[in-house]
């Protein structure tokens, strides 16, 4: 397929997808209760989907004592350590930026 | 329009998700990057971010693309990373029930990560679901607003940002801040230490597809233990 076409068709089937998620229980199913087994179940989709997302960006190649010594998973580390503690997405990110400029410098 | 514009809820929202929107700036930025090196156009770029207004699937639609990952893995990619937009579906309902039709499906389609902390926050501390509504409408409008221009800066001048700012890691990051807080209770750790065993020990399978298998392993290990943790205090 088109690389064009391609795209503005994952765009189109992505988006009414995510919209129909984001409007289901407002509009469709708002007289409905939900199923008990997936309100238990969706409550672990975002820690569970975004760890899956964001490793592969921190690690880079397999995990060994050489990828997991690296700055960026020292600095997301300590990013995650602040984001437990503050909730304040700008101050994990603030600091998760400045750790692996910091490390990175020094390493340099 | 004008009155709504001009109501003090709906100012309260939208001032109040500015700080927000400045943490966005890199992500946005990224996604804008990630849709020029995907081979998008202005306007595909654009549609990304109009239409789909959601970091996490952007960039894994133009990261999976780019690697040339077959339609249906990409797609289905997406939505499982948008299954947790139900959930936050379910948990809005409630005080969207009272509103207009047109006002569940507006709101509906601004209904992101931040938007839904800080409404949720909102229609919690004031029992008032007009204001909620407009104040909801405010922080939305501000968030997708600012997306777009986040976005189009990352299109047009990602390339002129040197490599070594690493602005890239913005995006882990941002989703960093979104899991941290939730990882104080054991069936969500379970969760995000079993996705994340699973993410690399899939790690060979092919298109992508361990990124879809560890989420969906991570939201069975959270539920079961989950389930089993509710037998044993019931005990």
């Amino acid at each position: 397929m088109d690389r064009a076409l391609t795209l503005w068709a994952v765009i189109v089937i992505v988006g009414a997808l995510n919209y129909l998620s984001r409007l289901s229980f407002i509009a469709f199913f708002a007289q409905r209760q939900m199923p008990p087994l997936l309100a238990r179940a969706l409550r672990y989709v975002p820690a569970a989907m975004l760890t899956a997302l964001v490793l592969p960006m921190v690690v880079v190649g397999a995990p060994s004592v050489a990828t997991l010594a690296s700055p960026r998973v020292i600095a997301a580390s300590v990013a995650a350590v602040v984001g437990y503690f503050t909730h304040n997405t700008l101050a994990t990110m603030s600091v998760g930026m400045a750790v692996l400029w910091g490390l990175e410098a020094v390493l340099r | 329009m004008r009155h709504i514009a001009a109501s003090p809820d709906f100012r309260e929202g939208f001032t109040e998700m500015l700080p927000a929107c400045l943490g966005l700036v890199p992500f946005g930025a990224v996604c804008g990057v990630g849709a020029a090196a995907a081979g998008a156009d202005m306007w595909t770029a654009l549609g990304m971010s109009m239409i789909m207004f959601s970091g996490a699937a952007q960039i894994l639609a133009s990261q999976l693309l780019a690697e040339g990952a077959p339609f249906a893995v990409v797609v289905l990619t997406c939505f499982v990373a948008g299954l947790r937009f139900l959930m936050y579906s379910a948990a809005m309902a409630p005080y969207l029930k009272s509103l207009p039709a047109r006002w569940q499906n507006a709101l509906a389609f601004l209904l992101t990560d931040q938007a839904f902390a800080a409404s949720i926050r909102r229609f919690d501390a004031k029992h008032d679901p007009r204001g909620g509504a407009l104040h909801f409408l405010g922080g939305g409008l501000a968030l997708w607003g600012c997306w777009q221009v986040t976005n189009m800066i990352g299109y047009f001048a990602g390339n002129l940002i040197p490599a070594r700012w690493s602005l890239d890691f913005a995006v882990p990051l941002c989703f960093i801040a979104l899991v941290a807080p939730h990882l104080d209770r054991l069936p969500t750790i379970a969760a995000a230490a079993s996705a994340a065993f699973a993410v690399f020990a899939l790690a060979g399978l092919p298109m992508k597809l361990n990124l879809i298998a560890a989420g969906l392993c991570g939201i069975v290990v959270g539920t079961l233990v989950d389930f089993a943790r509710e037998r044993w205090t019931a005990r």
